[in-house]
């Protein structure tokens, strides 16, 4: 058997480089935030919706991350030992998302027209009793207190298994996953009905959960497969290795395919049937933001379906980066689709400085947070049982 | 070589080398039949015959003979369709999507779960063709040029299901005898009996056990897997796109593509338990298909179950949620009118009993997971009714408001479909290798207990 | 007719080391032959990569637009129908028929190809040299045909592997 010398892995710090490069695109996001409230002076809605449209962006890719690390673990898996602790510390992000969903909470009335309570027509006034803001912000707490603790009580458990090796913090983590994903499973869909579906309240379908969490899914495997590919070039992760890439690869590959189901599983039911209280969110889409609509479909499904069938292509650290870059572009794109035309209208929403722009405040607060936390804790879980198995596995 | 962390539990439960692998899973093959098989058998068969003889009574007398009626055209026969499609998943997501996700205990049941796919993708075809009632006609369904220039309607998910069950079971029946091949060739070469010699070498394609071979036949079976993992989840979308493709409350929801895929593979799951804990026991196997299997398979129904309850607590928020009020109604209805004890059983069959095997013990216990198995089935069964019909009995126009009751006909064809399935799989296992051998010794040497291996002129025992 | 050396191991570890060792010696191998797909045998044996994938694709896109383009075929030429007030390039629609006939075309093909490439089939008769290669024996099979070597140097070679039971027949191939 032949074993390459794996060198040691280089110890990752959070440096002043590091450092800088992210103030600097902080400084790009806020920058382009005050071009447009002070110089462009864009309507307040469409700045709303871009703090909304960035701060779920945010959190979905830290719950995505700790979603995709819990259902591995149930399902005993090992292949993805050797890349949890990237997982981890994307998933304790998800507590500060809170703050930048805060920042936004002063849109609320411009977002979602079921909070002007005085004019509700008949259709909201059924709704009132799920789409009032007292009942939406008891809710916003619980997801989010509940989405913090796990990620937090998970990676303490990991950490533990460092210091102290037991069986006890591995069958913590195990009931505990399970907990957070039936948690998580309700969880979820009910957070994209408040937050997203409820955008448009009129409009409905119970596909729409399922359909956000896929994106949200999507999105989280993308950034992994960055930092994944960043660290082993950089050498924190040297036992990562053309297998990781390959299965990394191929979750990207197939729940690309998996949104893309999802994605034609609504639009044709609703085409399908032509009920005017369901089309009407279609037709919108198709009419007055046409072309980004189709680019959704391209970049999120027919790119990553070509580009990533083959073996070869899943091995290829640059080739997977790059369209793992345009795919997470892909999903910010669905998302703005799923914002913009309920909650700006077509003829003030567009791409924009704004929404080039502001992204890179996010992804520097993302990134930021995300080293800070993965500088605390060993780059690998060393202890756990199936570390080996990890770092010694072949794909067909 | 990958390495199998010692933590994980055996695959193969027992002391065994290649050999032995061969001789357990051949003997049913050469054995002798014994009592209660032909019993079996012989049971199967009558049911299966009755079956068809009221299937004969229908397509004569015509659709009058059920119980269907304005305007609930669709009642058992269109059930028992979408029950036997759902069971079928099963079989191809053991072999594929496992097969994808590099899940190793999958080997010894995917051979056996793979026949169950094929025999319930034919029994569930028989409904739509039987349902159609004038089934001479039955080749109108296919696109063939004819003289009157007719084609048929592609905007039809009927239409759209003609080409996914027959894809579905063309492809599986690819899938399932190519991975046969190799174990045939291992029963020709064990086989001594002279006329079953030539028929398994004639089944055998000629196959022997040459590397270059092996690795096409890996590429393939690799390939295949990854062509069946979404043709597994169009099947099912499809036909739950007979229902979702309407404007009746309870049917058009755009929910039904992956949670009728989920009921799909949770009804499998149940089904593969049910004749795998018996069948075990019977063929002698249970050092294959241990209780870490049982646990296994336990995992995807819990996993698939909870998808369900979750996608029918969605359907009746949205139904609220949505304010429209003949959804609000449907929910209602569906709870609480006349069909109530079919919802109710739904509920508690697929929502409520599945939930116990968060319990390990539960997983792990052989009984329970047959019982459970059955429950399962049984509320998948009514799942399908209780969507079929109490839409259909009460939609937006209460003057066209019925009920339905099955005749002793629809009764019977259901249960000749049993007869039709088990017949099949009786002479399934009395003639095919109930485990996939080929597959099975490529995990031994990794995970089973104690493997047995000769060393050819080493003598340095080669034991795990 | 061409003379072949076979034996067998009852071992596919030992079998690995004994190609290995072949393909040091520079001897070329005609067949292995084995009960199961052995890991590290096709990278052992230096094939190269099999093109069924190839094969799976282009048949895939040929099923998928043969399927699409029929399709709209007949709901725009042949016999356009108003079915819901859908228009008769009804798209969405065409989905579901494509997607199935992409995969039966790409399964099937695959499937073909493997028999045909392979030289299997319906009636084929394979040349069967030892019995127990389908239960648990693990054979090489050197050709002198495409050995410089003589009959007596291939047994020899294969023999040093450890090889058992070490054979010479004269065999069509």
């Amino acid at each position: 058997m032949e074993k390459q010398n794996i060198p040691d892995p280089i110890p990752f710090k959070f440096g002043k480089k590091l450092k800088t490069y992210l103030g600097i695109a902080a400084g790009v996001g806020l920058l382009a935030l005050l071009i447009a409230v002070f110089v462009q002076q864009l309507p307040s809605e469409r700045i709303w919706a871009n703090l909304w449209m960035n701060a779920l962006m945010f959190l979905f890719l830290g719950l995505g991350a700790l979603f995709f690390w819990t259902v591995n673990t149930l399902g005993e898996s090992t292949w993805q030992i050797n890349i949890q602790r990237i997982m981890e510390s994307m998933g304790l992000t998800i507590p500060f998302a809170v703050i930048l969903f805060l920042v936004a909470f002063p849109g609320l009335k411009d977002l979602f027209e079921w909070t002007h309570t005085e004019h509700l027509d008949k259709i909201l006034q059924k709704k009132e009793a799920y789409l009032n803001l007292p009942f939406w912000l008891i809710r916003f707490a619980v997801y989010f207190g509940m989405w913090s603790f796990f990620a937090v009580y998970l990676r303490k458990m990991s950490v533990k298994n460092d210091f102290e090796p037991h069986e006890k913090y591995l069958g913590r983590l195990r009931a505990t996953s399970g907990w957070f994903m039936v948690f998580f499973a309700v969880s979820s869909s009910m957070a994209a009905w408040d937050w997203l579906m409820s955008i448009d309240a009129h409009w409905f379908s119970t596909l729409y959960g399922w359909y956000i969490f896929s994106g949200m899914f999507v999105s989280a495997v993308a950034v992994i497969i960055l930092i994944t590919i960043a660290f082993r070039h950089f050498g924190i992760l040297p036992n990562v290795n053309g297998e990781h890439l390959h299965d990394l690869g191929k979750y990207l590959f197939g729940f690309s395919i998996f949104w893309a189901y999802l994605w034609i599983s609504q639009y044709l039911l609703i085409w399908y049937s032509n009920i005017p209280e369901e089309t009407v969110y279609y037709v919108e889409r198709v009419n007055n933001f046409g072309t980004i609509f189709y680019i959704n479909v391209a970049a999120n499904f027919l790119f990553p379906f070509l580009a990533l069938m083959t073996r070869g292509a899943k091995r290829q650290p640059l080739y997977l980066a790059v369209v793992a870059v345009i795919v997470l572009i892909g999903h910010y794109l669905d998302l703005y689709l799923a914002i913009m035309p309920g909650a700006v209208g077509h003829e003030n929403a567009s791409i924009g400085l704004l929404e080039i722009g502001l992204p890179f405040f996010y992804i520097a607060a993302f990134l930021g947070l995300f080293f800070i936390f993965f500088e605390k804790a060993k780059p690998v879980p060393e202890n756990h049982p199936y570390f080996i198995e990890s770092s010694d596995y072949e794909n067909i | 070589m990958m390495h199998v962390s010692p933590v994980r539990e055996p695959l193969i439960n027992g002391e065994k080398s290649y050999n032995d692998i061969t001789s357990d899973v051949m003997a049913p093959i050469k054995a002798k039949p014994g009592k209660l098989w032909y019993g079996g058998l012989t049971v199967s068969v009558i049911v299966m015959l009755i079956g068809f003889a009221m299937i004969g009574y229908t397509v004569w007398f015509g659709i009058g003979t059920w119980g269907v009626n304005r305007t609930i055209g669709w009642g058992w026969s269109i059930t028992n369709f979408v029950w036997w499609v759902g069971i079928g998943h099963a079989g191809t997501f053991i072999s594929a999507i496992l097969l994808l996700f590099r899940q190793k205990w999958r080997t010894s049941i995917n051979r056996a779960a793979e026949a169950m796919t094929i025999f319930a993708v034919m029994c569930a075809g028989l409904f739509p063709l039987i349902h159609m009632g004038r089934l001479p006609l039955g080749f109108f369904i296919l696109p063939y040029p004819n003289t009157r220039e007719l084609w048929v309607n592609f905007n039809s998910p009927l239409l759209w299901d003609v080409f996914a069950i027959t894809t579905y079971l063309l492809v599986s029946l690819l899938f399932w005898y190519f991975g046969l091949i190799p174990d045939l060739g291992t029963i020709r070469d064990r086989m001594k009996t002279l006329w079953k010699k030539k028929i398994y070498n004639f089944l055998s394609f000629g196959w022997q056990g040459s590397a270059r071979h092996w690795q096409r036949h890996e590429s393939m079976s690799l390939i295949l897997a990854g062509l069946a993992a979404p043709l597994v989840l169009s099947v099912h979308t499809i036909v739950s796109f007979d229902f979702a493709t309407s404007v009746i409350p309870g049917w058009h929801t755009t929910i039904f593509p992956p949670y009728f895929v989920s009921g799909a593979v949770f009804s499998g799951f149940a089904m593969v338990l049910t004749l795998m804990i018996v069948t075990r026991k019977a063929l002698n196997l249970q050092e294959y298909i241990t209780v870490g299997h049982v646990e296994s398979m336990n995992k995807v129904i819990i996993a698939t179950g909870s998808i369900v309850g979750i996608a029918y607590i969605t359907e009746l928020f949205m139904a609220w949620y949505s304010g429209v009020e003949y959804e609000r109604y449907a929910f209602m209805n569906r709870a609480l009118g006349p069909y109530a004890w079919a919802y109710w059983i739904m509920m508690t069959c697929n929502v409520i009993s599945p939930q116990l095997l968060w319990i390990k013990k539960l997983r792990r216990n052989l009984a329970f997971t047959f019982v459970l198995s059955i429950f399962i089935n049984i509320g998948m069964w009514f799942e399908r009714f209780v969507i079929v019909v109490t839409s259909l009995h009460r939609d937006y126009l209460p003057s066209s408001w019925s009920m339905y009751k099955p005749t002793i006909i629809e009764v019977a064809i259901y249960l000749g479909t049993f007869g039709l399935f088990f017949t099949l799989f009786f002479i399934f296992i009395r003639v095919f290798p109930v485990i996939a051998i080929a597959e099975v010794k490529s995990v031994a040497r990794s995970s089973a207990r104690k493997f047995l291996g000769k060393p050819t002129k080493n003598q340095k025992p080669e034991n795990q | 007719m061409e003379a072949i050396v076979y034996g067998h191991f009852t071992d596919e570890l030992e079998l690995l080391d004994a190609v290995k060792a072949l393909k040091n010696k520079g001897i070329r191998i005609a067949d292995v032959r084995t009960p199961f797909p052995v890991h590290g045998l096709d990278a052992a044996l230096k094939f190269p990569r099999s093109h069924l994938p190839k094969i799976a694709f282009a048949a895939g896109i040929i099923g998928g637009s043969l399927g699409l383009l029929f399709q709209v075929w007949v709901f725009t030429e042949g016999w356009p129908l108003n079915i819901g007030g859908k228009p008769y390039l009804s798209l969405p629609s065409f989905v579901p028929v494509t997607f199935e006939l992409t995969i039966l075309f790409a399964a099937f093909a695959m499937g073909f190809a493997f028999l045909l490439r392979s030289n299997l089939g319906p009636g084929k008769i394979p040349n069967i040299l030892d019995e127990e290669v389908t239960n648990d024996h693990f054979q090489i099979i050197l050709s002198a045909k495409n050995n410089n070597l003589s009959e007596a140097e291939l047994a020899e070679a294969l023999e040093a592997t450890g090889a058992l039971e070490v054979k010479h027949i004269n065999a069509e191939k």
